[in-house]
């Protein structure tokens, strides 16, 4: 295994993959920085440049973008006090503080530091996981692969903020997309209402840079020219003060365990399907706040809770690909964009992903241990230009998004159907965030939908005895687990709700 | 008991999985496979339909607050319309205008949209990116990354 991952890393090390992977990764650190533009709408950016490069290139740049941007997000939340992206939500309750309190300077490398030691600590589990992870995943018969999507499913649909109800519509949404056209065993049009343009099916990427890309940017839109969208006391264009790396360094390994807690947090949300980096950041923000000595601190510029974010933050990349390596599942959107990605190049990924593509597969782990000193190095070089970066405007910023989301759908085959798939979807993403429907789902749903109808029917063509999703042992458990998530939500829900009444005056 | 936007947004999507329901139901069987392509489509549709159902009954249930001014920001709709009107135009005239043309007069148009120009040097700079964008993404693609981009078929361009 080290062999292939040394291979890996000669392979990477090459300039056609270095490049990109270093391109990719700045883009991503901008992309990051920039409040309102995500992490999945830079590597949607990037996408349409990766189709003329080689499969590796190509999952280089976007490697180096996801990375990028996990950190890149640190620097409107010391500078702005709003996260550049959703994932660096955490790091803004102490690194604004920190950053008004006269040491913006300390924050920001706090901040990449902690990123750099956490995803490289989350790459030890990335190497070393994911080939027994997809061996077990090997193991599995269609009812297993069905139950494994159900369960993705229905813990997407269960963990979102808004209902549980309103996350099964938008599951059920992504499905029915991928019902339209041929169905995948017999041919027959499927929904098509005797049209051309919908007869082959809607393609995956353009719907998928419609929902997010468009419906963020529209979003984004709404708050334009309003009072409450700026930031109220921006740091934008400050001088970092004088600082030591080593004393920042020193600082973070001072505190062993948050390093190595924050990682293992991240490192589980990223494993688990369509959960981002916001959430692995909160969560692992909350748990160094629970575990400190000095909770009282945190929300005042305490360094704990910027290393416990950003740690968390980068290491969740690394689950994310776990899981689509070993399991050809989504961890979020941005690895949904990869998955895509994957697929235009004929790569299939799952659990036979790693043993058929060993190049592509060590290659993917040597751009994400090296996409880390990359980001460093970019830092250091380039911070006076990141500092300026946050406050390039939206009018500017939209338009060129905009143009590259075409670009990506026009390219995938050279045809304006992909373009009108896109506007399309654009519109429906954009009505769904309105009405509070969550698109993490719908995105998830999208992805599994063929397979999970594949599985469904081979299973049935295999044993008719429907029981038998429930009596296999770990095709069973799936769906136990999966019901316990949808039980857990709806208690929750309940409990939320109940809180609430109490707390209602009674007049 | 009133109905308020869940409900209506559940009520369109519950006639939208009816109707697709009823037509997965006409969708022919075939000899050899046990389910026909209806089968998989029926289910996600009623899951569909259920939950639909469920989330206008939760709307009629629900307590709703009196509406007052309230705490959530204000919202430019507006312009949200009029950049969909702009990329809607964008899409219908890229194959007409080409690639070039359309990306300078989109991007122009949608910058001056977002944030007007007032000054002269603010028009030059909106036309240098407008060009730019254009052009870099028309070389980055053609010429290095082998990517077609839309030729216009009233320019030829």
């Amino acid at each position: 295994m080290l062999d292939l991952l040394w291979n890996g890393l000669v392979n990477i090390a090459q300039w056609k993959y270095l490049l990109p992977l270093f391109a990719g990764t700045f883009i991503g650190v901008v992309g990051g920085s920039l409040p309102g533009v995500t992490i999945t709408m830079t590597v949607i950016v990037v996408l349409p440049f990766t189709y003329g490069l080689d499969p590796l290139a190509g999952l280089a740049a976007m490697t180096g973008v996801y990375v990028g941007g996990s950190t890149g997000g640190l620097i409107a939340c010391c500078l702005l006090g709003i996260p550049g992206s959703p994932a660096s939500i955490a790091t803004t309750f102490d690194g604004f503080p920190m950053a008004r309190n006269g040491e913006p300077g300390r924050a920001i490398w706090l901040g990449v530091w902690a990123s750099v030691w956490g995803g490289l600590l989350g790459a030890l589990f990335l190497v070393f996981l994911t080939g027994p992870l997809a061996a077990i995943a090997l193991e599995f018969g269609p009812w297993e692969y069905f139950s494994l999507f159900v369960l993705a499913m229905a813990m997407v649909a269960g963990l979102t903020e808004s209902s549980l109800l309103k996350g099964l519509i938008s599951t059920a949404i992504g499905l029915l997309i991928t019902v339209v056209g041929h169905d995948p065993i017999g041919s027959v049009p499927r929904f098509t209402f005797g049209s051309q343009f919908i007869g082959g099916g809607f393609p995956f990427l353009p719907v998928l840079i419609g929902i997010f890309a468009f419906a963020q940017i529209m979003t984004d839109l709404e708050k334009l020219n309003s009072p409450r969208g700026q930031p109220a006391q921006s740091l934008v264009g400050v001088k970092l003060e004088r600082f030591s790396h080593l004393k920042v360094n020193l600082e973070i390994f001072k505190q062993p365990f948050l390093l190595a807690w924050a990682t293992i947090v991240g490192l589980i949300i990223g494993i688990l399907p369509a959960i981002g980096g916001s959430a692995s950041s909160v969560m692992a923000y909350d748990q160094a706040k629970k575990f400190s000595k000095t909770p009282e601190r945190f929300g005042r510029g305490h360094p704990e809770g910027i290393i416990a974010s950003e740690a968390s933050n980068n290491a969740n990349v690394s689950g994310s690909l776990m899981t689509i390596m070993a399991f050809g599942i989504p961890g979020d959107a941005v690895t949904a964009v990869m998955l895509g990605a994957m697929t235009i190049h004929g790569i299939q990924s799952g659990p036979l992903f790693i043993s058929q593509n060993p190049d592509i597969a060590y290659g993917i782990y040597a751009a994400y241990i090296l996409a880390h000193p990359c980001m460093l190095l970019i830092c250091v070089m380039l911070m006076p230009l990141m500092l300026r970066v946050t406050s390039v405007r939206m009018a500017v910023l939209a338009p060129v998004v905009l143009v590259l989301c075409v670009v990506g759908a026009y390219a995938l085959n050279n045809t304006m159907q992909s373009v009108y798939v896109l506007l399309l979807f654009g519109v429906v993403g954009y009505v769904l965030v309105k009405l509070g429907f969550p698109l993490a789902p719908l995105i998830l749903g999208l992805i599994l939908g063929d397979q999970i109808e594949i599985n469904l029917v081979r299973a049935i063509m295999t044993d008719a005895n429907p029981w038998l999703f429930l009596t296999r042992p770990i095709s069973g458990l799936l769906l136990l687990a999966a019901a316990t998530s949808v039980g857990l939500a709806i208690w929750q829900h309940w409990r939320h709700q109940n809180r609430l009444a109490e707390e209602e005056p009674d007049f | 008991m009133s109905i308020g936007r869940d409900g209506i947004a559940g009520l369109v999507l519950l006639a939208i999985s009816l109707i697709l329901l009823v037509k997965s139901f006409q969708l022919p069987s075939l000899p050899i496979v046990p389910v026909g392509p209806g089968f998989y489509p029926a289910i996600v549709l009623s899951l569909m339909a259920a939950a639909s159902a469920l989330l206008v009954l939760q709307d009629l249930l629900r307590r709703r607050a009196p509406a007052g001014v309230g705490d959530a920001p204000r919202r430019n709709y507006r312009l949200v319309v009029i950049a969909f009107a702009i990329v809607g135009a964008y899409v219908v005239l890229l194959p007409l205008l080409g690639f070039r043309v359309a990306t300078v007069l989109f991007v122009g148009a949608l910058q001056a949209a977002l944030d007007r120009p007032r000054t002269v040097r603010q028009w030059v700079v909106l036309a240098v990116i407008a060009l730019g964008t254009a052009a870099v993404s028309y070389f980055a693609f053609e010429r290095y990354l082998l990517v077609l981009l839309p030729r216009g078929a009233w320019t030829g361009f």
